[in-house]
């Protein structure tokens, strides 16, 4: 199938003849895609890098990697999960505010009484609720994802408003916190999370029927359906997917800040779409990676983090963060 | 790591992290540090708010006639409390020898602070507090804090604006954001302040010059009576006078902040009064405390700084004021501590 040989350069790779290192090097840089796969480690490398060659005892202590890792896994659940909804052509907008309502709810069921399993479980459905109805209006109602993601962004963000009544709910549990500031040996807890995720994201998109399916969707709708591929269907669980996925994460931000807060964070959503776009995600569908966001949101992390160390103003960090995101984008365009 | 610094530093790095090294070990060493190795860590709120600005102008302008360094970093954006929590994590890992805080929540920056207070770092907190309850789960400890008293401020307007139009009126009320602890200070302590007035609201306007305009609207329809309009913040009175302006009504709007719009605003006559704070104040003496506590001394734990209406009265006084600072002068606890 041509969808498949597409998202998979290793496969193009195994069936050359020419074995030496060196010539395969040279036909997989002649391809594309072989670039828009690998063009954030290359920049994710050259942060490193930099960063490292000009404060290298203050940006390169495991004190410090330690921090890019915790900063870079919430994040990067919020990509994988926006990398599904892309992945066929579409796009979720609404992942900040599916976030903070996933927030409240646990907030609210944990100032209940509720224990920390049954408060996840909570904020995690709400995310899941939010991702179905966002997929069952876009398949069923053939309105834009961009419309009704949009849309909900506003109405999730309202709900949140209307349950916590405006306010927030301080979170005091100790396990929550050892989540956010444990780890095991040097690799944070939340960044084992966010790693299992994203392995497990992969293998439904690249190693089952179903993902073959979410690529083919986003390659060509009307061919995928005449294949007999259930478009509503597929269209219904990436949205599902992304919006238990900002369920989740939900929790693992009041780990990290102690509190349930009603208010949404926009950064965290362009975060997720510049990610996607970073790591060689097509916008018009067919072509996914996992592992291409998954980088590119520790590029963007690594980024924040090196200009903080190094102590480049703020409104720097701003202008520098974009150009990254416009200049890597224009690179995997061009080519 | 400390064998490290030692290999791979050069110059002014290694008198300061050797300087930090000794300052770890015993404080009372530190009392020989020169302003020049002092290191200050400011993490602030967003920069897209004229209120920040000026606390970082204070950070930055104080720190230069002082000589010491200061690296300020902010929140990417005023909701972005993760955002603001990397930012502090990054530079907890460094040698800086004082952080100055200002939380997006109350909550955001407890695990940071937690991580600061381990390396045995002061924190001075100013302007918005941290929880206690949260920070000390964290293990976190604040040195200092430096703020405004908000119920003082809201109590001030409302003796203010009592004085202006005498007591018994009906006075219209409109809040931040619905639960926010600076929001329901100056809103009780205006009530305070205006004992014996009637109140109508508060309506949560959200900080929001728009959402404070149609309210003030909404409030106008349903009580032409009112006689006065207290908001929380400078931003909301804007809206607030827009709103009575449309109306055609001559009646006192009052604001908390005094930024520097509003402060135009008043000295053009469509807002009343705003019960001044001072950011730039803030800033300044959170770099004080910090360079106090550089050098071995101590500082007082808590510092309220100054807060004045300014109305038609001494608005030519305040807008003449570089910076904007309280006409009249205040008293700043740490400036004498210094050692020069």
């Amino acid at each position: 199938m041509k969808l498949s040989t597409k998202s998979s350069t290793s496969s193009a790779q195994a069936e050359e003849v020419d074995t030496s290192m060196y010539s395969k090097l040279r036909v997989a840089m002649k391809d594309p895609f072989f670039w828009s796969n690998w063009i954030v480690v290359v920049a994710f490398i050259l942060v490193v890098v930099v960063f490292g060659a000009i404060k290298p005892h203050s940006f390169l202590t495991m004190y410090n990697l330690n921090n890019v890792l915790v900063a870079s896994s919430i994040p990067a659940i919020i990509a994988v999960g926006q990398t599904f909804a892309v992945t066929t052509a579409g796009i979720d907008l609404s992942v900040s505010s599916t976030m903070t309502l996933g927030a409240v709810v646990f907030g609210l069921t944990f100032t209940n009484g509720w224990p920390l399993w049954g408060s996840a479980v909570a904020g995690t459905i709400a995310g899941f609720l939010c991702g179905v109805l966002n997929g069952a209006i876009i398949a069923k109602r053939k309105i834009s994802d961009f419309i009704v993601t949009l849309g909900m962004l506003s109405v999730a963000a309202g709900f949140a408003l209307v349950f916590s009544d405006g306010r927030p709910r301080q979170i005091v549990s100790t396990q929550l916190s050892t989540l956010a500031i444990g780890g095991f040996g040097q690799v944070p807890y939340l960044m084992i999370i966010a790693l299992s995720i994203a392995i497990a994201a992969h293998f439904f998109l690249f190693n089952t029927r179903f993902g073959t399916h979410i690529l083919a969707t986003g390659g060509d709708p009307d061919v995928a359906r005449s294949m007999g591929v259930n478009i509503d269907l597929v269209k219904i669980v990436v949205y599902a997917i992304s919006g238990t996925l900002a369920g989740f994460a939900a929790m693992l931000t009041i780990s990290r800040i102690g509190a349930a807060e009603p208010a949404a964070n926009t950064s965290i959503l362009l975060n997720s779409v510049a990610a996607v776009v970073l790591g060689g995600v097509s916008l018009f569908g067919g072509r996914g990676t996992i592992f291409g966001p998954f980088v590119a949101t520790l590029l963007l992390q690594a980024l924040t983090n090196g200009l903080t160390v190094v102590g480049v103003a703020a409104y720097y960090q701003y202008v520098s963060i974009g150009l990254v995101v416009i200049l890597s984008a224009a690179l995997v365009r061009t080519k | 790591m400390k064998k490290n610094n030692r290999f791979l530093t050069v110059g002014i790095s290694v008198v300061a992290a050797s300087a930090l090294v000794l300052a770890g070990a015993s404080t009372s060493n530190a009392a020989a540090k020169k302003l020049t190795t002092i290191r200050i860590a400011a993490v602030v709120k967003g920069l897209d708010n004229p209120y920040f600005i000026s606390v970082k102008a204070g950070i930055v302008d104080t720190a230069k006639s002082l000589g010491v360094t200061a690296n300020v970093q902010a929140a990417p954006g005023l909701n972005d409390d993760i955002g603001q929590a990397n930012k502090l994590d990054a530079l907890a890992g460094q040698n800086y020898d004082c952080y100055i805080v200002i939380p997006i929540s109350s909550n955001n920056l407890s695990q940071g602070l937690g991580k600061v207070t381990k390396k045995g770092k002061p924190i001075i907190n100013i302007d918005s507090p941290v929880d206690p309850a949260s920070l000390k789960a964290a293990g976190g400890k604040i040195t200092s804090f430096a703020g405004t008293d908000n119920t003082a401020a809201g109590k001030a307007g409302g003796q203010s604006m009592v004085k202006l139009i005498g007591s018994g009126k009906k006075i219209a009320l409109i809040a931040g954001l619905a639960g926010n602890v600076t929001s329901n200070a100056r809103i009780d302590g205006f009530k305070a302040g205006a004992a014996g007035s009637t109140f109508v609201g508060p309506v949560n306007a959200d900080w929001d010059t728009t959402k404070a305009l149609d309210a003030a609207n909404q409030m106008l329809v349903a009580d032409p009576d009112i006689a006065g309009f207290f908001a929380a913040n400078d931003q909301m009175a804007q809206g607030i006078a827009k709103a009575v302006a449309a109306a055609g009504k001559k009646i006192p709007v009052y604001g908390v902040d005094g930024i520097m719009d509003n402060l135009n605003l008043i000295k053009a006559g469509s807002v009343t009064a705003s019960v001044s704070q001072y950011p730039y104040v803030m800033g300044k003496m959170g770099v004080e405390a910090c360079v106090v506590l550089a050098q071995g001394g101590k500082v007082p734990a808590w510092t309220v700084t100054p807060h004045k209406v300014i109305d038609a009265s001494n608005i030519d006084a305040a807008l003449k004021t570089k910076n904007n600072l309280p006409p009249g002068g205040y008293t700043d606890p740490y400036a004498a501590l210094i050692k020069k």
